[in-house]
Formats: C-alpha cells, structure tokens, sequence
C-alpha cells in the first residue's frame, strides 16, 4: 500500500485547541527521566496532569493521576511494516476521557529502551485518541556523560534523539566544556532539528518542556533548521538529518506521487519527516509530517507578504541518500526544473 | 427520519429521565430487577428503582476516580471497577465492600455469572481474578497481554477473554490452568460469547470483528465498519449479533451457514450517525441501539419496525441495559443523561 496518509494527530490544526496536549518523555536508562518528571510535577504550576509509567518510581504526586502500565506494541494490519502503535495507550486515554475532572496534559513516560514510534503513531492513527487528545512534543533527556558510548551500542539511545523535538542533555557538570560540546556536535548530527537545553539535575523551567506544539503542522519547521551542508554520512547505518529548499513552488501531484512512493518504500528508514511547502497556484502554506510511514499534510496560514514562498522539506533518519532524496524533491517543482 | 419526529419518544412518555453531571460508563439492572445502577465517570453509581423511577436516584460513592466496568451480582447488588485499581462490591442494602485493590493498575472488565453458585471475574492487566459471589478469590489466570473484554459462557463452566493477538477461552473449574488460546494476529479490544457456545467473536482495532467458530476453530472475518465496534450483543438464542460501530446498527446472522458469506441486517441507519451502543432484548428479537448523536430506537428484527426511545442532543449513547424480564430500557450517555423507560405492556 502507499503510505497511509490521515488528516493527523490533531485533525484541523485550527481545531486544536480543545484536544489535550500530550507530552512523551523517553530517554536512556539512567538519563534522568524521573528526575525531569518529578520536576514537572512538583513544580507550582496550577495545572492537572495524567502521568503514565512503566514503573512506579519515586514520584512525589499529589494533585496529578499516575496510571501505571505495561508498554503494549502491536503491528497494524493495515499493511505498514513498521505501523506499530501502543495498545494500553488507546485504553488508557479512553478510560481518561470518562473522568469528570479534566486534564491540562498528559505525560508519557516511556521505558528507557524504547522506541518512540510506536507512542508517536498512536496519535496519528488511533481516531478515539485523535479525537480528544494532540501529540505535543517528544522530549528526549540525555546524559552527557554517558551518551557518546550509548550510541555507539544502541539503536535505541540514537532514535530517541532523532525523534525528539526537545533534548534535555542532562549531566552536564559532569563533562568538561570540550565533551559537552563533542556531545552536541553528536547530537546535531543525528537531529538538528532538536531545540537543546543543557541542564544539571534534570533543573530547567518546564515551559520549555510541556505546550511546545511541535507536532502542530502550523508549526511544524518553525525552528529553522540551519542549512548547512557538512554532513558525511549519506550512506550507512548512523541516524542523521537532511534538509532541502526548492524555489519553484511545488507541484501537488507531483509531490504526492514521490512522498507516497518514498514513504512507503523508504518508511522503516525515514524516523520523522517536516515539510512546508509551497503548492503553485495557492496563497497557504502547506504543511506536511510524518513518522515512519504515517503522513499527515494540511493548509496552514497564507504566506506573509514579502516572505519568499521557499519550499522546505527535511529528513531524519537511517541510510538517507541525499543526492537521490534532492533529485526527488526537486523533480516535484512545477514547471521545467531549473 | 421523519416519521419518528411525529411518532414521539417513548422516553417523554413512558420513562424518567435524570441528567447526572457525568459521563455514563455502564448501567446494569440487578438480578431482581428492582434495583437500576448507573456508573459514572465520577466514580459514582446512582441507584434507582425501576419502578418508581420519580423517586430520589441515590448516590454511592464508590471510586475515586471513573468507575470503567460495572455488573450485576450474582445474586443482589452489583460489582463495580474502577480507576483507582479497586474492585467493589455494593450489596443490597446499599454498604460497599472493597474486594480487592490493584494499585495503580485500572479495574477494566468486570463480569458476572449469575446465581447462589455465581461467579465474578475482573481483568487487570494482563491477569483475570477469579471470585466467588461472597468475594473469595478462587484463582488468577494470566494472559499474554492486556485483557479487553471479559465474558462467561451461558453455564458458568468457561470464561472467554480477548486480547492481543486473540483470546483465551478458559474451564472456570479446570484443576489445571491452561486455555485453549484462540489465535488471529492484530489487537482485539472487546469479545462477547455466542449464549449456544457456537462462537467467540471479537472487535479488532482496525474496524471490523473477527470470530472462532466452536469447537472447530474455524475464522470468521466480518469487515466494513467505519468506526471502532464498542458493543458486542447477542441475541437471547444466538440467532443474531448485534453490533455497533456503522452507521446502522449491523446485526450478523448466525444461522442458516452465516454469518460468513451472508450479508448483515442494517436497522436504524440512513442519518449518517455512528451507532454507538446495541443491546438485544433478552427475551424478544429486538434490539435497542444507541447513537453518537444522542438517538435511541427499538428495532424488531422481523419486521425492521422502528420504535423512538430518546430523541437527539444528549450526547452520544454510553449505555443501554435491558432488565432481566425485559420490561424496562436504562440509557446514559457521554453527556451525562440518562434515562429509563418502561417498555412493559400496559
């Protein structure tokens, strides 16, 4: 099958604003996931979250619900090699939605080896969870001291990163500023996508964790990537980033025709992909994600006047060969190519 | 559905309705059939008399948090699950008993075999705890992954659970524990057992149902649904299976060779509203659906008459429950409204 496109975790992204915020926080053993979430909890903040665990650890809740259970993944039988979503997720947020006391967000804690595809396409592919709730950000903690050998013996610790929106690189007064910044250097080779705050004791105001709107397709490459071309690794094993802008607006068709095909043959390699574009013919901006094989597109706002219309599309994953993706999305501007 | 406009609900007629500021889980009348509970996602049930349905509707303060699964006793009272990981017992003289408590893990299927010799079963997790109608608990049968549905056979004698990748169905009694563990790949999210012990039928995550022909085994695939399949209900011989999750209800036949190769009956559709509960008459072939809109009709499967219950706008339908002789009809909705009707000759 060709990817299997829905209208996405939040549906009409202007109908957003109901659905409550959904925020996973993954992270290697020993990161300091805990530690972040017992912040988040007990910081004085007036609001009301749902947190679901693996595990019941130290977790200092008073106002807050804590819903221990079993990580399930299961395939979809919709065709999808790597469509996995999380079972006890789906039951969890319709058992929430019956409670009369409402939620602010809900706070998904992930085991330190897990994948978080499966969490992330649950809320693109389940309706009844796509009905109240919209994936927010996935935050990923990291700790400085010990990443660089995690990556070098876990696909795990490398999707983590290359998932996130938001990287907590935890430990850092453990480093010296030249592993701190080695450390960095790794991390923006895999996502430079990824806001990065540097953080001792998990300590940062949760504001830069919970309401980021990363998954929000009006907001979906508002970080500017930087373009910078300096990366090595076209053709291996290693996760990385790609990005690429076009200046002929885009040819609807054409476009639709290369991401159904790309994603649904390329799906298992390509972790997450952003997109804003400019369709010829069309004052909006058209925004389009997905993870793994699971796409999502929709008009957003009007380009603002004097913006140049600059289609932008980036990549993360494994074995990205850019020169064959460029000649891709460049083959869907309209008109003879330039 | 104009016809309906003019015809009147029999709710503003015949029944007495409450709006109960809560999401309507589950109602179940118990097995006298003089008392009529609503559980609420307050963590409440409310209690009324069936026959005096004007009279006060008394709370009980059973959970701190949602109530997710309620039954009937086995003899009197009910049994309730809740979010705050607790199994409780509310006899009929209105005192509440903690059966067991799991913690953080959610009480999400509850389910009852009639009778002194009465059975209650509760999924939590991956594991069903097996107890006696005083509340002993007789044993614990684990399964692969978490259990979505839980069902007795008309005897008492086996216990049918759904879960990944299938279901198990269970001896109560058995000295030694081991399922005979039916098998199709994906998620199954609720099950209900045919009442002849002919076949298990589940719904899946991907909108549709899928079943095991008894005792062979043999797969029955039945696909078409827009939405998610919630309620799972036979009719009292087995004839018929109704189900929600179209926009009619969509009732499978299980005789004549069917339900595979046989088309399904379609009651009540045409509005292009999702059918968001079913439950058969236990007695007649007659169906009360439920939809996201609010709708509720009776429909005799013979004749495919429509009878209006509740008209739209109260949210969609969580809950329909029969009384045990079949005389009266509970309703509740996500809403909060809830309603019961009086459907008995007069």
């Amino acid at each position: 099958m060709a990817a299997a496109v829905t209208s996405g975790p939040s549906g009409d992204t202007s109908a957003g604003a109901d659905l409550i915020p959904v925020t996973v926080l993954t992270g290697y053993l020993g990161a300091g996931k805990t530690t972040l979430l017992n912040r988040i909890l007990s910081e004085q903040h007036g609001r009301k979250y749902a947190v679901i665990i693996n595990e019941f650890g130290e977790l200092g809740v008073d106002n807050d619900l804590v819903v221990d259970t079993d990580e399930e993944v299961f395939e979809m039988n919709n065709g999808c090699v790597c469509c996995t979503v999380r079972g006890d997720l789906i039951r969890i947020v319709g058992g929430l939605m019956k409670r009369r006391d409402k939620f602010d967000g809900i706070i998904i804690e992930t085991t330190g080896l897990a994948n978080p595809a499966p969490v992330a396409q649950t809320f693109f592919i389940d309706e009844g969870v796509r009905a109240r709730t919209r994936l927010d950000a996935i935050v990923t903690v990291v700790d400085a001291k010990h990443v660089l050998a995690r990556l070098d013996d876990s696909h795990e610790a490398e999707d983590q990163i290359a998932f996130a929106d938001v990287i907590v690189l935890n430990k850092t007064d453990l480093v010296t500023p030249q592993e701190l910044a080695d450390v960095e250097g790794r991390i923006r080779k895999i996502n430079r996508f990824a806001v990065i705050h540097r953080t001792e004791r998990a300590a940062l105001p949760i504001a830069q964790i919970l309401n980021q709107g990363a998954f929000d397709l009006a907001r979906v490459l508002e970080r500017e990537p930087d373009f910078l071309e300096d990366d090595a690794h076209e053709h291996n094993d290693d996760v990385t980033s790609v990005s690429f802008e076009v200046e002929q607006p885009i040819d609807p068709e054409k476009f639709n025709a290369w991401i159904g095909v790309l994603l649904a043959d390329k799906g298992p390699d390509l972790l997450r992909t952003k997109g804003i574009l400019s369709y010829q013919g069309d004052d909006r901006r058209f925004a389009f994600q997905a993870v793994h094989m699971i796409a999502d597109g929709d008009f957003i706002g009007p380009w603002k006047v004097g913006e140049p219309r600059r289609s932008r599309i980036v990549f993360i994953g494994r074995n990205l060969n850019r020169p064959q993706l460029r000649r891709g999305f460049e083959s869907c501007q309209a008109g003879p190519v330039s | 559905m104009s016809e309906q406009a003019t015809a009147g609900f029999a709710v503003e007629t015949r029944g007495s309705t409450q709006e109960l500021g809560a999401f309507v889980v589950a109602a179940r009348f118990d097995r006298t059939g003089r008392e009529l509970a609503f559980g609420l996602g307050d963590g409440t049930l409310r209690l009324v008399d069936p026959a005096a349905p004007a009279g006060v509707w008394r709370p009980a303060n059973l959970h701190d948090g949602a109530v997710l699964a309620l039954a009937a006793h086995p003899v009197a009272g009910f049994v309730s699950g809740g979010d705050d990981g607790r199994l409780v017992h509310l006899d009929a003289d209105g005192s509440a008993h903690e059966w067991a408590a799991f913690g953080m893990k959610w009480v999400e299927q509850v389910a009852c075999f009639p009778g002194e010799k009465g059975l209650i079963a509760c999924a939590v997790g991956k594991t069903v705890h097996l107890f006696d109608a005083a509340g002993h608990k007789l044993k614990e049968l684990v399964h692969p992954s978490s259990v979505t549905g839980l069902a007795f056979d008309a005897k008492g004698k086996r216990i049918a659970a759904s879960h990944y990748n299938g279901a198990s169905l269970w001896f109560v009694a058995a000295k030694t524990d081991s399922p005979r563990v039916l098998e199709w790949k994906g998620s199954h999210i609720g099950l209900a057992l045919h009442p002849e012990g002919e076949a298990v039928v589940t719904a899946m995550q991907e909108n549709a149902l899928h079943g095991w022909a008894l005792p062979d085994g043999k797969h029955m695939r039945m696909s078409g649904y827009p939405g998610k399949t919630r309620a799972l209900s036979f009719s009292r011989t087995g004839k018929w299976l109704a189900t929600s999750g179209a926009d009619a209800m969509v009732l499978w036949p299980f005789f004549g060779g069917g339900p595979m190769g046989k088309a399904p009956m379609e009651l009540a559709g045409g509005d292009g509203v999702i059918c968001s509960d079913a439950a058969f008459h236990p007695r007649e072939e007659v169906v009360a659906g439920g939809f996201a809109d609010g709708l509720v009709v009776l429909a005799d499967v013979n004749s495919s008459r429509i009878l209006p219950i509740a008209p739209p706008g109260r949210g969609p339908v969580s809950a329909l429950a029969w009384s045990p002789a079949g005389t009266h009809l509970a309703i509740g909705t996500e809403g909060g409204f809830a309603a019961v009707v009086d459907l008995s000759k007069r």
